[in-house]
């Protein structure tokens, strides 16, 4: 145990380990979007209600924006950029209108993932309740995910 | 943010030493409080303790019950086989509690310890009680979701935590280490009612005290239920909620047909949550319901006589019907009777 | 020239930007960043109305450069319609998070920390706008003989309807960057911004007129917008005015991005409304006489009022046929921030009162809601309000049959009766494109350039995720006849787009996608058998440019508000099912089906995102959405404490597109952004009203719903307690 200041958070973004001289309680959004250069990752509301910053911290889905950067130390942390571009709901999403404006859209995939295969509509609304889209009233989003298996 | 030190415990002792300082010494565990409360310049430590590698752990006790670390996620809670089954509410609250993003990161401490959501207290502009001001801005302010009970001031907040109602309910205990060792504090006596001398805080935790554990005792012969009225479906604060557990009569308290109670009840427990300063225990509702049969008739009743002391704000009665409702319901749920 | 490509239009084709959009490639503002930037934060007033006395910086100044209305070169306005809105206040103050100054620095910790104090002199505010001394607009609308209309009704009904402020919540936040020197290599002299917007224009002649700047060293530049509704449309020209001042003063570019709070507290909602009806009706249900007051709120400033009052009150009789019409409106100032510009512009709320006082109507005479409407609806060959008389691409008898069958709607009606659910209609319009002589005076222009495979697009609309660049490029591949992928679209970038108009009004596919249309037809004569690559060889480089033609016949005039209001309407019935807890008073959408003729669907699964995304905040605005102001505050200015809702409040629902197609539309195309958002709310207010509860005002929320009166214990106009009066 130290007093002073845990300077270093190591984890593997998207794959990759990563060793970051940051502020212990730098928002894991900033941290990825200024010391990662990932800017994927939106802030929507800066307050853990809009979900658009959702990143997957060892496969769960979290607020980056309320993570403090000491919190990912450790873990395995993937975000949208993480997905490459020919994940299935990446495709689902532009095929079947899940992304409007596009801004809630990299943590409504998120938090997708998080749901694992073939979820019931059920648990598809349960699971992206923490995700906030204003332009498609979510219809499409699930028409998006229900199909991405086909 | 100002400079501050950062501190990783690795055992309960060494988190408590930690936050002896002359400065402001602040615990963290899933942090989404914390980071929300200093970004928005509400609070400012000069040291932050994660104590977030603490228990994070549900263990059975020797009597029956189950010990929870404060670092156990709400998620794991909520999913967690003995607490779904000793005390389903438990796992009710739980489950309710914000979005998924916020179960998967939030702590069972983090819940009970949070600070209040008022919106005048989450508004730096506002230098509320809590804030070391001298005024309390929902007495003439927007009041809607302010306290309807113990509303004698200073301050009209509502206690924010979820988990704190069932805990309640339950008759926990939580187990507080400070720098002169443990302590053992009913659930009931954890959380204080506002005074001019004690509005800073919400409960009787100490600046060097940290909360390890909830030990729950077993069941026993109950009944449990819990009901959550809100505006939204999902990640809504509720504006008003109540857990009942119900002591019953009988071998067995097995339920008769028609989804009454063959038993009758012998004592309840019946707490209120987003409508007092702290979680609120009512014991009308509790006199109203012990000795009688456990049926509908019975649970209006019960709602009747938990309203009958509240004394709202000038812009929050329609919370007393609300209150009713969800304690009407909470007893029903209880007996099996379906609520809607 | 190749005619074998498919037709694009009618087909499902993948989003231009949808890959971009999914991958987190697509930048929005705050993903940029430039050499050098700085930051701004803005210092707002704290109080509702008085003066500024004294501005005092506390501590170290290092680093920080001020900016205030000493610094604007041209004239402090935000340009738009009146002059009365200052870029930064100079001494009067008439709302709060009225902008005074900006703080500039590099470090937003030390911004976010700088204390900036203001004294002020207070006056009295006022938050009524039935009082106040000041109107931005009136709009009367006159037809027939009013008198004569209520002298042949058998029975009158009256009412009064109030609609609250929505917040567009928008979940990309506002935010523009500005940086010195007009062009991106930066160039001496002038500016360029980058910004979240819907009007790259207007933010542009907002600037000119700010900086006293030449048109050519200004350059604004759309960045991908995540979500407008209305809420981008003006307040850009306010930020970029700021981030420019502060760019040249500093000499380098500075990035002003508001967080959720300032957004909520300072940027434009959707107007509140007062909207009186008095209704001549024969016992038999004809109407006879439509007498309409309307009251918006502006708040502190003209902003977009007026349009919006326009908009709203040439929909305010509903869509419906009555010869004898008065229709009063008028927007007042307010001291709270300034209300403007939100998908439906004045039309939800006047439609409101219409359809939730046609059932009133329906109720008082005995009819059921269906029939009163087929009685009344408006056909082709009948007259509006303004006396526009409709062609043959009306539809709202069609509209509403289909929405009846489709939902059983009154069989579901006397299923539900007695129960706590409720099923309700609404059947509304929504005209397409600026009102009145709005695009001739506006002579929007598109141009269209070849390019080796196909053609390019060039114009000021913006994406908002609506899909513009998809659907334009559908409607230019088919005129042009070559394939949808062979059509990109050129950024929303001032220094290389002509001035399509602003992306508002539903007329982004109706006007600006007829005009390019037009281009990629003169275009396709011009190659006449070569392809693109043979003629760019043989000839060179070739755009087409044309401007807005009015449709012939088409006739308006502003002074009295008569004639041909829009060139056409969208038409759109909504049946709403709601349960209601009879001990809560929550109000939950069971079921949403709505049918919406549109003209022509170029891209349907766009167009059903559009109908589907505005339906969900119609039902917003309808039950959850509330504004809560205080002192001429937003007291509520966060998520956690403004709700919309979330996958779990959201039912499911059904939309059917029917197409009537209008002549001067591309491909027939209509608008379809903004109708949406008109039926939901007068619909579940219609079914609570079935399932016993006499509400007149939105948000239905569970403390209104607890405090109505049931339908049977009134005659009389009840009032809906506001809240801001005590209920004990």
């Amino acid at each position: 145990m130290g007093l002073t200041s845990v300077s270093f958070v190591s984890f593997v973004l998207n794959g990759r380990r990563k060793k970051l001289d940051v502020h212990p309680l730098k928002r894991l959004l900033d941290v990825l979007r200024e010391d990662c250069g990932l800017t994927g990752t939106k802030e929507g509301c800066g307050e853990g209600e809009c979900g658009a910053c959702t990143v997957l911290i060892d496969g769960v889905p979290v607020n980056s924006c309320l993570v403090p950067a000491a919190h990912a130390d450790g873990t395995r942390v993937t975000t949208i950029e993480g997905l490459g571009g020919r994940h299935r709901l990446q495709r689902a999403f532009v095929e079947h209108g899940g992304a409007q404006c596009g801004i809630c859209t990299p943590g409504m995939i998120l938090a997708a993932v998080a749901l694992g295969p073939r979820p019931s509509l059920h648990d598809i609304k349960v699971g992206l309740a923490g995700n906030l889209c204003r332009c498609t009233g979510y219809s499409a989003i699930y028409r998006s995910i229900q199909q991405s298996h086909v | 943010m100002k400079a501050f030190a950062y501190v990783n415990p690795t055992s309960e002792k060494e988190a408590v030493a930690a936050l002896k300082t002359d400065g402001i010494a602040m615990v963290i565990g899933g942090g989404q409080d914390l980071l929300s409360r200093m970004k928005d310049y509400i609070d400012s430590p000069d040291r932050v303790v994660n104590v977030k590698g603490l228990d994070a752990t549900v263990t059975a006790t020797s009597d029956g019950g189950v010990k929870i670390g404060s670092a156990v996620k709400i998620v794991d809670l909520a999913e967690h086989a003995a607490v779904m089954s000793l005390y389903p509410s438990v796992a009710a609250a739980a489950i309710e509690v914000g979005t998924p993003q916020i179960r998967n990161q939030g702590t069972v401490g983090g819940n009970i310890n949070q600070r209040p959501r008022c919106w005048y207290f989450r508004n730096e502009e506002f230098v509320c009680y809590k804030k070391g001001g001298s005024r309390c801005f929902a007495v003439n302010g927007e009041n809607q979701y302010h306290a309807i009970f113990g509303n004698d001031g200073p301050s009209h907040i509502v206690h924010p935590s979820s988990l704190a109602v069932p805990f309640v309910a339950y008759g926990a205990k939580f187990r507080v280490l400070g720098p002169n060792g443990e302590r053992e504090i009913a659930a009931a006596d954890y959380f204080t009612m506002p005074t001019l001398a004690n509005v800073l805080k919400e409960n009787v935790l100490d600046d060097e005290d940290i909360l390890t554990h909830v030990i729950l005792p077993a069941p026993g012969n109950v009944k449990h239920g819990h009901y959550e009225v809100r505006y939204k479906q999902s990640h809504d604060w509720p504006l008003a909620f109540t857990t009942v557990v119900l002591v019953m009569n009988g071998v067995n308290g097995t339920s008769g047909a028609n989804g009454t109670s063959g038993s009758t009840i012998r004592s309840a427990r019946v707490v209120l949550g987003a409508v007092a300063p702290v979680p609120w225990r009512s014991r009308p509702a509790e006199d109203a319901l012990a000795g009688k049969a456990l049926n509908e008739a019975t649970a209006a009743l019960a709602g009747e006589a938990a309203i009958s002391e509240a004394k709202p704000m000038s812009g929050n009665a329609y919370k007393i019907q609300i209150a009713k409702t969800a304690v009407k319901r909470a007893v029903m749920r209880a007996a099996g009777i379906k609520t809607v | 020239m190749s005619s074998r490509a498919r037709k694009a239009v009618g087909r499902n084709v993948l989003r231009k930007e949808g890959h971009d959009k999914v991958t987190g490639a697509a930048r929005y503002i705050d993903d940029l960043t430039f050499p050098g930037l700085l930051h701004a934060r803005t210092i707002r007033s704290t109080i509702p109305a008085g003066e500024i006395v004294k501005v005092r910086f506390k501590g170290d100044r290092a680093g920080f450069t001020l900016v205030d209305h000493h610094d604007i070169p041209g004239r402090n306005i935000v340009a738009l319609i009146d002059e009365d809105q200052p870029c930064l206040a100079e001494r009067k103050i008439r709302h709060v998070a009225e902008p005074i100054l900006l703080l500039v620095h590099e470090d937003r910790e030390k911004l976010r920390a700088a204390d900036v104090q203001i004294e002020y002199r207070p006056s009295t505010p006022n938050y009524d706008p039935e009082r106040s001394a000041i109107t931005f607009k009136k709009i009367a609308i006159d037809k027939g003989d009013l008198d004569a209309g209520f002298a042949a009704a058998d029975v009158i009904v009256e009412g009064e309807y109030r609609t609250g402020l929505q917040e567009q919540l928008y979940i990309e936040t506002n935010g523009v960057i500005a940086v010195p020197g007009s062009s991106v290599a930066g160039a001496a002299g002038g500016i360029t911004v980058y910004g979240s917007m819907q009007c790259p224009y207007y933010v542009h002649r907002a600037l000119v007129i700010l900086l006293g700047l030449p048109a050519g060293k200004v350059r604004v530049i759309q960045t991908e917008t995540g979500g407008g509704f209305g809420g981008k449309e003006e307040y850009p020209s306010m930020m970029a005015g700021h981030a420019a001042l502060a760019a040249l003063k500093t000499g380098r570019p500075v990035k002003l991005v508001y967080d959720r709070v300032e957004d909520m507290l300072a940027t434009t909602k959707r107007h509140p409304s007062i909207v009186r009806h008095r209704t001549g009706v024969t016992r038999d249900g004809r109407l006879t006489a439509i007498d309409i007051d309307a009251v918006l709120d502006g708040g502190a400033y003209a902003t977009l009022s007026a349009v919006v009052l326009s908009r709203g009150m040439i929909h305010a009789a509903g869509p419906y046929r009555c010869d004898h019409i008065r229709i009063r409106g008028r927007a007042t100032m307010t001291n709270t921030p300034p209300n403007g510009a939100f998908r439906g512009f004045g039309a939800p709320q006047t439609q409101f009162a219409a359809e939730v006082h046609m059932d009133r109507i329906a109720e008082r005479l005995g009819l059921d809601p269906v029939r009163v409407r087929e009685i009344n609806a408006l056909r082709p060959g009948d007259t509006t309000a303004t006396g526009q008389r409709l062609g043959k691409d009306s539809s709202a008898l069609q509209v509403l049959r289909e929405a009846v069958t489709r939902t059983g709607f009154r069989k579901r009606r006397r299923a539900l009766a007695g129960t706590n659910r409720g099923i309700g209609l609404s059947l509304f319009f929504h005209g397409s494109g600026f009102t009145g002589a709005g695009e001739v005076k506006l002579a929007a222009k598109a141009s269209l350039a070849l390019t080796h495979k196909g053609a390019r697009i060039h114009v000021a609309s913006t994406e908002i995720g609506q899909g513009t660049r998809t659907m334009l490029a559908q409607i230019v591949a088919d005129a042009l006849g070559v394939r949808y992928d062979d059509v990109d679209v050129n950024a929303a970038d001032t220094g290389e787009v002509p001035d399509s108009g602003p992306t508002v009004a539903s007329r982004t596919c109706m006007i600006v996608g007829r005009i390019l249309e037009r281009c990629a037809e003169e275009m396709r004569a011009r190659l006449g058998r070569l392809t693109p690559r043979q003629y760019l060889r043989a000839f060179g480089p070739l755009v087409i440019t044309k401007q807005y033609e009015r449709p012939a016949g088409m006739v308006w005039d502003d002074t009295v508000y008569k004639g041909d209001a829009y060139g056409s309407y969208g038409w759109g019935c909504d049946v709403v099912e709601v349960e209601v807890d009879r001990d809560t008073y929550e109000v939950r959408p069971t079921a949403f089906t709505t049918v919406h003729e549109i003209g022509k669907a170029i891209h349907p699964m766009l167009a059903v995102g559009q109908i589907e995304g505005g339906s969900a905040q119609g039902l917003g605005y309808a039950i959850l959405e509330d504004v809560v102001m205080r002192d001429g505050r937003m007291a509520n200015a966060t998520l956690t404490n403004y709700i919309i809702p979330t996958s779990l409040d959201t039912p499911p629902m059904q939309v059917v597109l029917l197409e009537n197609p209008y002549p001067h539309g591309p491909s027939g195309a209509k608008g379809v952004g903004e109708m949406p958002i008109d039926g939901p709310a007068p619909a579940v207010i219609n079914a609570l009203r079935h399932a016993g509860f006499d509400l007149r005002e939105i948000p239905a929320t569970p403390e209104r719903v607890m405090l109505t009166s049931s339908v049977e214990s009134t005659q009389r106009t009840p009032r809906t307690p506001r809240k801001s009066q005590a209920w004990v």
